[in-house]
Order: structure tokens, then sequence, then C-alpha cells
């Protein structure tokens, strides 16, 4: 469940947010403190996380604070599904 | 805070956590925190002002707290205690007029005690009018809200500010000729405001979970980060505060070296600078472009080392009462763009309007199929300004927002281009290109930070680039 | 780590920490390395020496401050920075605040004055003129100072004096002299000047003010005086000069007194010639030009008893009679200027003088340099 999530996540952030769908995320690779996805694709994310998970990320947790890796995010949506 | 007041700080940590052992420490931060408050606002020249300040923060906290509520009724037992604990610390301050050898905790004698018991009063009767009525209201809450951003404006414009000085000064019989917008210096105001606007726009979002009054007061007053910030969440305060704690050695030691380097970095290094950094008279004396850039670049390096120092002291003295304050500075100058500039700058601040304006406004906007450049346009830009309007709502500081919101928003677009075509192929090159090129474009709207009159600026640009008067 | 781990490290470190306060303390206060840290300066080498020594009561306007650390108020000045080159003909002017240039720019000072005017020796060489002028009005603190400066090889000084600082009671009233006894002292000793060694007003600090704590004022002077050196490098400005000030008084208080000494007539010994002829001793082969300097000559109210704020006329008619012979009998170079500059010419003090007051004194002076240069 986790790794299909994972691959879900990491897929849209790849073709959708970065353009570079050949290029490989790790799980615990920092996305917001190493700058893989600036403050608007954020948002985007959160949309698509809303939509495909059905789960809400609220404005204030679009931050390193709340999740960084994918790992964390998954962890995250998980914990509200 | 001064040197000395630190040090005071760090002498009431280490003797309450010896004496309490972990027991009590919730009342008693609130009770230094109120203290810290009336202690810490300067003075003012309107009559007994520098009391009625930090008795309004209080109050507008309180009042904030029954907003945000989770259902009207009758408060807990324990809230009760807590009111009872806040007034009488109010009271005994005020005391201290009639108490020559203790007076005066505040700059000056504090008012007659009788008008003190009657705000006191009228503070109890509102709250209990939230409480009973409007707690839990989420359309009420929306009121509360706009109210503080008016309050915010009003003291952050220079017109408004000053007829604020001329109501006030009516109202104690003083010369209305001498009022300026400088008389009503509130200590901590703006980040008061914020962290109560957070904790407004959370409960109507039902983020906020059920709070105590003394967690909720404590938090909003938090002496160590009132002047200066960091501004916290308080859902994670609020677990720190709950904790347990007991210092033990090993946190006086990390605490101790925060401070010290906090110390050195704003009271060795950023005092030192200050003395030839940019200002709105030496720019004007200054003819010779190298030396406009030394003075430039004193400035820049000045309020980093400043606010960084700042922060640290206040991490350190937040550590020594058991609470871990985010962190707010991540070396920005050393950032290899504009970006990655502002989420390591005044980190808590950024993302406080990132989370409260930006987010919601991309939010809106991307439902409604507006094209993605436009989005990001108007979403710096907006964030910057009003960052920039946080400071002061002046023309200077409106131009400072533009220039990196239209800064960020360039980046973003660079970013897009260069995603399929990388220019420069040598990874070390383009870093410490970038690093220049961020720390000068930094550092060049500093100048419109640093001074007042636009015009001011444009002079200083004139002469930085060569051009002379 | 361990609780009881990191209690030790907590108490070898605060333990650390005291011994090596103490320490340095102490070292600090048994080797009173004041003088060799004033050597330490950014002054000549990052930014341009200063024009004249640093003085101002205002820092965060004039971009200068008092200090009292001898060393390094010369390093911070331009003589620090410039070797004599054999074509050079030194000349220092050593005076009060009206040397110095008080409410002056610099281009306005009298030494820069001179220095304008391009003179040259007979011989051909360039007259360079060294402003060292204080503000306080002392003749001990000027030789203390000219003292000071016999090290950058003069070739001659201008010593500018006023009636103001010959009483006894005005020599070591000044903080600049009470700071220094350790230069002072001797030069009183040596030439048994009339002036007790052993004055109270003499700051003898003890052991623990030598301390690094204890001098921590002094060490921040000498800091500060290097952080506004980037502003003197950048604006030149080295002391706040108001557009409005007030005037020196025209009308004067109807009092005759003079620091209590009896009229009609000053005596020799009233006034400090000692140190004069100390000063001039001390400054062996090297000439020594004494200048009565200009005054204010009132023409308000009770201005037939006083000259101005300073003098009642008796006194200061006395002093010019007294200084006339005085140097007159020792063979010293003098002349006496106090007439030579137009009474709208003064600011806000009866000496101190406006820029064209400066070109004025200038003018009346230039002759008197020459001939003793080429005498």
């Amino acid at each position: 469940m986790s790794v299909e999530m994972i691959e879900k996540l990491a897929d849209y952030i790849k073709t959708e947010i970065m353009k570079q769908p050949d290029r490989q995320i790790a799980s615990d690779e920092a996305l917001i403190s190493g700058g893989l996805i600036d403050s608007f694709s954020l948002v985007d994310l959160a949309l698509f996380v809303e939509e495909s998970f059905n789960v809400v990320i609220d404005d204030t947790e679009l931050n390193a604070d709340t999740f960084d890796t994918l790992q964390q995010l998954a962890d995250l949506i998980k914990s509200r599904q | 805070m001064s040197l000395s007041n630190i040090l005071i700080f760090i002498g009431l940590a280490l003797v309450s956590a010896s004496l309490l052992k972990g027991s009590g420490r919730k009342p008693l931060l609130l009770i230094i925190s109120i203290l810290a408050i009336y202690w810490l606002q300067p003075a003012t020249p309107i009559r007994n002002l520098d009391f009625w300040l930090p008795t309004l923060t209080i109050a507008i906290s309180v009042f904030t707290w029954a907003y945000t509520r989770q259902e009207k009724g009758a408060v807990s037992k324990a809230d009760q205690k807590t009111a009872l604990l806040i007034t009488s610390v109010i009271l005994l301050i005020s005391l201290t007029r009639y108490f020559f050898p203790l007076c005066c905790l505040t700059v000056t004698r504090p008012p007659e005690i009788f008008q003190i018991i009657v705000l006191i009063m009228l503070v109890v009767i509102i709250t209990q009018t939230i409480n009973h009525w409007i707690s839990g209201n989420k359309n009420l809450i929306q009121t509360a809200v706009i109210k503080i951003i008016v309050l915010f404006i009003f003291l952050k414009t220079e017109v408004l500010a000053l007829w604020l000085s001329t109501v006030l000064r009516n109202f104690t019989g003083q010369s209305v000729e001498l009022a300026t917008a400088f008389d009503i210096r509130w200590l901590g105001f703006s980040y008061v405001a914020f962290r109560l606007l957070h904790t407004l726009r959370d409960r109507m979002n039902n983020r906020l979970p059920e709070t105590s009054l003394s967690n909720f007061i404590t938090f909003i007053i938090f002496f160590p980060a009132l002047t200066a910030g960091p501004i916290d969440k308080i859902q994670r305060f609020g677990k720190d505060l709950d904790d347990d704690f007991i210092l033990n050695p090993n946190q006086i030691l990390l605490a101790g070296k925060r401070i010290v380097i906090g110390i050195f970095m704003k009271f060795a290094i950023a005092d030192s600078l200050a003395i030839f950094a940019l200002n709105s008279t030496n720019h004007l004396e200054t003819q010779s472009t190298i030396w406009m850039w030394v003075l430039t670049y004193a400035y820049a390096f000045r309020i980093f080392f400043d606010f960084a120092g700042y922060t640290q002291i206040a991490i350190g003295l937040g550590m020594l009462f058991g609470i871990q304050l985010p962190e707010n500075f991540d070396q920005p100058y050393r950032k290899s763009n504009l970006t990655a500039f502002w989420n390591s700058w005044h980190m808590t601040l950024a993302q406080w309007f990132r989370g409260y304006f930006f987010n919601p406004l991309t939010r809106a906007l991307r439902s409604r199929k507006v094209s993605i450049p436009v989005i990001i346009l108007f979403g710096q830009l907006g964030t910057m300004v009003l960052l920039g309007l946080w400071h002061g709502i002046t023309w200077n500081f409106v131009i400072w927002g533009l220039w990196h919101g239209i800064g960020l928003f360039i980046h973003n677009r660079w970013v897009e281009f260069t995603k399929s075509r990388p220019l420069i192929s040598n990874q070390k090159v383009a870093e410490s290109l970038g690093v220049l090129l961020t720390f000068h474009f930094v550092v060049l709207g500093w100048v419109w930070f640093a001074l007042p009159d636009p015009s001011d600026a444009i002079h200083t640009f004139q002469v930085l680039f060569g051009g002379g008067a | 780590m361990n609780d009881n781990t990191s209690k030790t490290n907590l108490w070898r470190l605060l333990i650390k920490a005291v011994i090596l306060f103490i320490l340095f303390n102490l070292i600090f206060a048994f080797s009173s390395p004041q003088q060799i840290l004033g050597k330490l300066s950014v002054y000549n080498s990052l930014v341009p020496g200063r024009e004249r020594l640093p003085f101002g009561e205002n820092p965060a306007e004039a971009y200068n401050l008092s200090l009292y650390n001898l060393e390094a108020m010369f390093s911070s000045h331009e003589i620090s920075g410039i070797d004599k080159s054999e074509n050079e003909f030194r000349v220092f002017l050593i005076g009060d605040s009206s040397t110095w240039g008080f409410y002056l720019e610099n281009e306005d000072t009298l030494s820069n004055i001179l220095n304008r005017s391009e003179l040259e020796t007979a011989e051909g060489k360039d007259i360079e003129f060294y402003n060292f002028g204080y503000p306080t009005i002392s003749l001990t603190k000027d030789l203390m100072i000219l003292d000071r400066v016999l090290e950058y090889q003069p070739n001659l000084i201008i010593w500018l004096v006023t009636l103001e600082s010959f009483p006894y009671e005005k020599q070591i009233f000044t903080p600049l002299v009470q700071q220094n006894p350790e230069f002072v002292k001797p030069l009183i000793e040596q030439y048994s000047i009339n002036i007790d060694p052993n004055s109270e007003l003499f700051i003898n600090e003890t052991f623990w003010e030598k301390t690094i704590i204890g001098q921590r004022r002094q060490i921040a002077d000498v800091l500060r005086l290097q952080f506004y050196a980037p502003l003197w490098a950048a604006t030149g400005i080295d002391q706040y000069i108001p557009d409005e000030y007030k005037l020196r008084a025209e009308d004067l208080d109807p009092i005759d007194d003079y620091y209590g000494f009896a009229p009609p007539t000053l005596s020799r010994n009233d006034l400090a010639f000692d140190v004069m002829s100390a000063g001039i001793e001390h400054a062996d082969q090297i000439p020594v030009l004494i200048v009565n300097e200009p005054i204010f000559v009132s023409q308000g109210e009770n201005s037939d008893i006083r000259y101005d704020f300073f003098y009642p006329r008796w006194a200061y008619d006395s002093y010019r009679q007294l200084l006339a012979t005085e140097t007159e009998d020792n063979g010293w170079a003098y002349i006496d200027l106090w007439q030579a500059v137009d009474n709208t010419e003064f600011t806000n003090s009866a000496i101190h003088l406006s820029p064209e007051g400066s070109a004025q004194l200038a003018d009346q002076l230039i002759p008197k340099i020459l001939e003793i240069i080429n005498n």
C-alpha cells in the first residue's frame, strides 16, 4: 500500500512538477528543504493528494516541518485516511 | 532586550529550574512572561501608556482565546484559576506604584489602581460575553481577524498612528501639538498580532486543539520570542509546555552555547557594524562608490547578525525553560538562489505568510484555471509586498517587497526555463555564481529597506553604480 | 551523552571558562598592553589617517569620539602614516580647540589653510603643517602633546596659547591629562613644574582597574574609534557642526574676577610660565613659535569691564604684558595676534574662528613663520 502510494506520488512529482520523468526520487530524499519542490508546486501537490487520496492537507502544513520526504508524506496521508 | 535583561532571564531560568524541578513550570512561565512584557515595554511620551500597552496585549490575547474556544459556555476551573493568576500579577505590578522600593517594574509609575481595576472588570465582562455567546462561531472569529488587522494597520501607518496619538493625548490631557507617529511604541505587537491571527485562522480551519488559557497566553507573550520572534505554532508550543521538563546539564550546555553565540552576534558584531552601516544620514554624506558599498555591506551583515543573534538568544532562553522554539535563520547569505534565501531568512515569518496568504491564494487561483505564470506572479508579489508592509506601511517597504517578489518570480521562471537546458555545466561554478548573485540582489534590496525615503535609496544606487550625486 | 557525563562536562566547561577569564585579566593587568594595543589601527592602512586628533562629544553624529589612549589617538592621525621625505619641512601646530578647529571642517582649520598656501623654505623645501590641537585649554595638556609629537621629527612647533591656558588650576583639569599621568608626571618632575605630581586629580589605576574588566570602557573606545574609520573615509566628517548655534556672548556680566587673582594686575607667578618654559626646553633644538591667539572683543553690555566671556580687561591686558616680557627675556619666538581676526569671524565662543577668521589668522601668521624658518 505504502509502496504504491509512494510510487504514485513520485510519478506525479517527477512528471508534473520537476518535468524530469527519468529522475529517480528516493523515499527519504528531502523534497522541500532540498529545493525539488517550490512553494507554488507544493500547493499543486496538495491538490493532487486531495484528489487522489481524498485527504485534506491544510495550507499551513505545506512545509518541511510537516513532511519533507515521500515517506513522510505517505505516512501523513495514511494517518488521515 | 539588553544584555542585563538577558542575564536576568538566564538567572531566572536557572533558579526556577533548580527550585521547581518540573512542577509548577507552567504558571511560573506565565508569571515571568507577564512580568517581562511590562518590564521590557519601552517608555512612551503618552502618560501611563507603558502600563496600558502590555495590559492591552494581555487583554487582546484573552479575548482571542475566548473566540477560539471549541464551544461556548462556562470556562473550566483551571482557566478560572489562570484568569485569577493573571489578574493578581497585573494588580501586583500596579501596586508597585505605592511601594517605592519596588517601584517600578514599568518605566514610569503605574496608573492609579482603581483605573486598573475598572479595566480588568471590563476585560472580564467582555471575555465572559464572548465565552457565553460567541465562542466557536466562525463568522464572528472572522470579525476578530479583521479587528486585529485593522489595529495593525493603524499602528503601522504613519498618518493613522499620528491620529491615534492625538486621540490618546486628548484623553490624557497632554499637548496634542507634540503628537508624533512614533508615540505608540507597542512592544512586540507585530509578533503578537501574527500569533493571534495564526490561532484564529487555525480555529476557523478546525486545526486548533483545545488550549488552556494558561498555555494560550504563554504562547502569545512568551518573552524570549516577544520582541523579535521566532513565530512559533501553538500546536507545537503547547506540546512543549505540557511535557514534563527537567532542565539537565546537557540542555544548559546547548542553551548556553546558543546564548553566548547570540550575544556575540548581536552585541559584538551587529552593534559594531551598526556604527558604519548605511542610514538616512550617512548615505547623503558619502560620495565615493567604494565606501558606499562598504556602508551597504555593513548594513546587510548588521541586520543579519542583529536579527539572527537575537534569535539565537531567544532559542537559548526558550531551551532553558523547556521550549524548543523553531529555527529562524539557516545561513541565508550562502544560498544560491532567492527562493532558497527566503527559505532560510526569517523562516517562521516567511512560513506564516506562505501558510496564511500564498498557499490559500494559489489554491483559489488554481481552481479558477488562471495560467500558472500569472498565479505565481500574483502570489509572489502579493506575499512579498505584505511581508514588506508588516515592517511598516510605507513606500520603501512596498518597494522592498516588490523587489523580492519580482526576484522570486524571475527565479521561478528561470528554473522553469533551464529545467531542460542547463546553461552552465559546472555545478560548482553555477553554485558560486548563484550565491554571489543572490547575495547582491538581497544586499541591494536592503537599500530600500534601510532608507525610509525611496529617493534616498535612488541616490544611494547612483553612488553605488558610479553615478555620483 | 548520559546525564552524569554531561554534568561533569558542564562543570569542566564552567571551571575552564572561569580560569581562562581570570588568567586573561591578570595577564592584562600585569602587562598593561593598552599603549601597544593602541598602535593597532585601521587608520593609515585600511583608511586614510585623520587630519586632527580624535575628539567628539556625540559620536553618532560626529563619526568621532573622545578617548584617552594617546597611542590610539596618534595612530589614527595622518602623521603616523606619512614618512618624512628629504624635501619636507615639518611644522606642527599645538593648542586648544581653536587650533583643532571647533565647528570648522578640516579644510578650514588653520593648519589646512596654511597648507593651501603651499609655502616653501628659502632652500626650496615644502612646508607641511599638521594639526595637533586638542579641544581643552591647558598648557600642560599642550606640553604632553608636544612631548609626544617630537618623535615625528618636526622642524618647527607653533604653540598657540591664550590666557585661559595659563592658570595653574586649569593645568590638570582636563581628562586627557588626568587619564595619562604616566606621560605627564615625568615631565612635571623633570622640569620641576609647580604642579603637584601626586594630585588626586590624576587617575592612578588600582590593580583591579588595570584588568580587562576595569579597562573595558577604554578598550571599547579604542575599538569604536576603529569602527568609525569607514565613516571617516566615506564622508570626511569628524565633527558634528550644527546648522545653527548660539554665537559667543556679546553682552557680559559685570564681573572683574579672574580665578580669584587680585586686580589691577596679574603677577608672573599666577601663570604657568614654567610649563611653557618646559615645553620650549623639551623641544631642545627644534624652534618653538609662541602665538597669542585671537580673541573676540565684545562691544556689548559691560564691555568696558570685560573683553569677552573669558576675560576681564585688566587680567587680559596684564597677561599680554607678562607674556611679552617673558618671551622677550627668554629670547623665545613670539607673536601677539590677539586682534588678528575681525569680530564677526568668531563662532560659538570667544576663541573659535570661522573659516574666514582662520584665513585672516593665517595671513598674519605666515610672514612670522617664514621669518623664523629662514633665519
